[in-house]
């Protein structure tokens, strides 16, 4: 019934997916937290790879070292990120301020104009065509299982995400500074009158968010052996639908319209020309938006 | 008086002193910059319109220029159609296209509509990238004819020139008379409290829409005015990219202040230019230069505020009901 080639398209599109999710949890995190949109998130995906990339070819460590060089850079990123283009921002708190839509929509514009600082200062350093990658870090290694044929890059995709998913559950659910993530995401104010250090909370799921990020494009980088200067991009704008898709403050919802996302444009390249296959996302965005704007799985927003 | 003064320097300016300047340092190069800005500047005053005045933040208007690009692009190569009746068919169509699409999406508020946009814009871009049997995909269109008049003058540098400057002061002047007027209140009320301006009675969805398809008629008129002083377009040249050079623009010069959009175009395109020596910094600069504003002036250069102010003194735009100026007198 099933033709071999169709369950193999939808096996590479469950790994896309996965990447999608880990991109999108770190928006989603961040999303819910201060309540912005964080146009950088892409950049720190590219700063990962690139870290990890760099790692690699100075000192040739096992795989598992570079995913913690992955990690370190990607905290770094996002504790820079957050110094940089967020915080200057939370001086505006007079009414005046708050309600002019220039100073509303500005964190939002300057994660925008960090990211094509950031972007365009790598395409000058690195150079926009895509790094040479030693060929025993590359996880292509085809595993054979029945008829299907995998990459050795796609298990460890499939296991460190759900690795990593089930370990911000963890962290969220049953850690201390889990419970002052959600709380300062349901409400920063009563947060800070109960005690809960709120910048420190925000810096912390910064770096939560931008580990997970980084992690995502260095394992993708390798997986696909692409890395370059804008490769944060696309992952990024796809990860972004996902969690609008989502309902924008559901993890959970965030993840399993990643994967939709994952399966359906592999399912669409598989029966069209690759070029089509991004649109995919724009068209799911789009209807999602105009159908349910509260997100597929969205709690009662009240307004959007 | 005064104010046919002001509006005397700034026409002797545009339409005399700098063709002048820039024929006197025989800059074929400077006019194809000059004409860039003047493509950007209604391209911004465009996106002003629904971003700064209207206040829905759009990020994909590169998609709407594009459309008016190509529309004009196809019917001077495939058609054979004149300048005079592509230029209004490229605004037309992009305001058919822009109503349609705003239809369903200008029920949104605040940041879904942004990523509404922004999808929007994607798939046309990815439309005209891979639709090669209409738009010829990444080849693009080359051999777009130039902008010339039968008999009056060929295409050329200067002639380029004056056509952009001429349509751009047109644009400026409607614009202007839209944001500056009773109407462009009514839009002004929708950005600050959509909810509030529906209890006095304006209809939102219906200004919100109307204000969208006339920003895509000017992004439009824009996207010919480039596909035929270029005379070659491609896909790549409306990506989001663009879409964010142009908010850029709008956020450096000021959300809301038509003015500000204008020289936030000069600045973020005269910049790069003045840096080429150090190298090829360009977008390096532009986002160094947004963070810049949104960090120290958060309300731009020429703020929305002091601008109305200046035009309500020097103008009397809309402030005066005997002249039967604006909305619903």
């Amino acid at each position: 019934m099933f033709d071999i080639f169709f369950v193999q398209q939808l096996v590479n599109g469950l790994s896309v997916g996965f990447i999608y999710a880990l991109m999108a949890i770190g928006f989603t995190l961040i999303f819910g937290v201060l309540n912005v949109v964080n146009f950088a998130h892409g950049e720190v995906y590219m700063i990962g790879s690139f870290a990890g990339l760099m790692s690699i070819t100075a000192f040739a460590p096992p795989l598992f070292v570079v995913i913690l060089v992955a990690l370190a850079f990607g905290a770094l990123a996002g504790f820079g990120l957050e110094r940089i283009a967020f915080r200057p921002f939370r001086r505006f708190r007079d009414e005046a301020s708050l309600k002019s839509k220039a100073v509303r929509e500005a964190t939002l514009l300057s994660s925008l104009a960090i990211s094509i600082i950031v972007r365009e200062l790598a395409e000058k350093i690195f150079g926009s065509n895509m790094q040479a990658i030693p060929q025993e870090y590359l996880l292509l290694t085809p595993v054979q299982i029945g008829p299907l044929t995998f990459a050795n890059g796609q298990f460890l995709i499939f296991g460190l995400s759900i690795a990593m998913l089930g370990g911000l559950q963890w962290l969220l659910k049953r850690t201390r500074i889990g419970l002052a993530i959600r709380a300062v995401a349901n409400n920063p104010m009563g947060a800070s009158y109960v005690g809960i250090n709120t910048e420190r909370t925000i810096i912390a799921t910064f770096i939560i968010g931008s580990t997970l990020g980084a992690v995502a494009g260095l394992v993708v980088g390798l997986y696909q052996g692409a890395i370059f200067p804008a490769m944060g991009f696309a992952p990024g704008v796809k990860a972004f639908v996902a969690m609008v898709m989502g309902g924008l403050s559901s993890i959970g919802g965030a993840v399993v319209c990643a994967l939709i996302l994952g399966v359906s444009e592999a399912v669409t390249t598989s029966f069209f020309a690759q070029g089509w296959g991004d649109l995919v996302a724009y068209v799911f965005l789009v209807i999602t938006l105009v159908f349910f704007p509260t997100g597929l799985f969205g709690g009662g927003r009240e307004r959007v | 008086m005064r104010r046919n003064i002001a509006v005397g320097i700034l026409l002797l300016l545009v339409f005399v002193a700098l063709p002048g300047l820039l024929s006197a340092v025989g800059g074929g190069y400077w006019f194809r910059v000059t004409t860039t800005i003047g493509v950007f500047a209604i391209l911004t005053m465009s996106a002003n319109l629904v971003t700064g005045t209207t206040g829905l933040m759009s990020l994909g208007h590169a998609g709407f220029y594009g459309i008016g690009a190509y529309t004009a692009a196809l019917l001077a190569t495939k058609l054979h159609w004149p300048f005079l009746l592509t230029l209004p068919a490229a605004g037309l169509v992009t305001a058919a296209f822009g109503i349609l699409l705003a239809l369903p999406t200008t029920r949104l508020i605040g940041i879904h509509f942004a990523v509404a946009t922004l999808g929007l814009g994607e798939i046309i871009h990815l439309t005209l990238l891979n639709w090669v049997g209409f738009t010829r995909g990444p080849m693009g269109i080359s051999a777009i004819p130039g902008i010339s008049l039968e008999g009056l003058f060929p295409a050329s540098d200067i002639g380029h020139y004056y056509a952009v400057a001429i349509i751009a002061v047109a644009s400026a002047l409607v614009l202007g008379r839209l944001t500056h007027s009773y109407y462009g209140n009514a839009l002004r009320a929708v950005r600050e409290d959509d909810q509030c301006a529906a209890a006095m009675g304006l209809d939102v969805v219906r200004l919100k829409i109307q204000s969208f398809g006339f920003a895509c008629f000017f992004a439009g008129v824009a996207g010919a005015l480039w596909a035929h002083t270029t005379g070659y377009i491609s896909p790549a040249d409306f990506r989001f990219s663009e879409s964010i050079l142009v908010l850029a623009m709008i956020v450096v010069g000021g959300l809301g202040s038509l003015p500000g959009a204008v020289l936030g175009a000069v600045i973020l395109l005269i910049l790069p230019e003045v840096l080429r020596p150090i190298g090829d910094y360009r977008m390096v600069v532009v986002g160094a230069v947004m963070f810049l504003c949104i960090l120290f002036l958060p309300r731009g250069l020429l703020g929305e505020t002091p601008v109305l102010a200046i035009l309500r003194r020097q103008f009397g735009l809309a402030w005066d009901r005997t002249k039967h100026l604006g909305w619903r007198q």
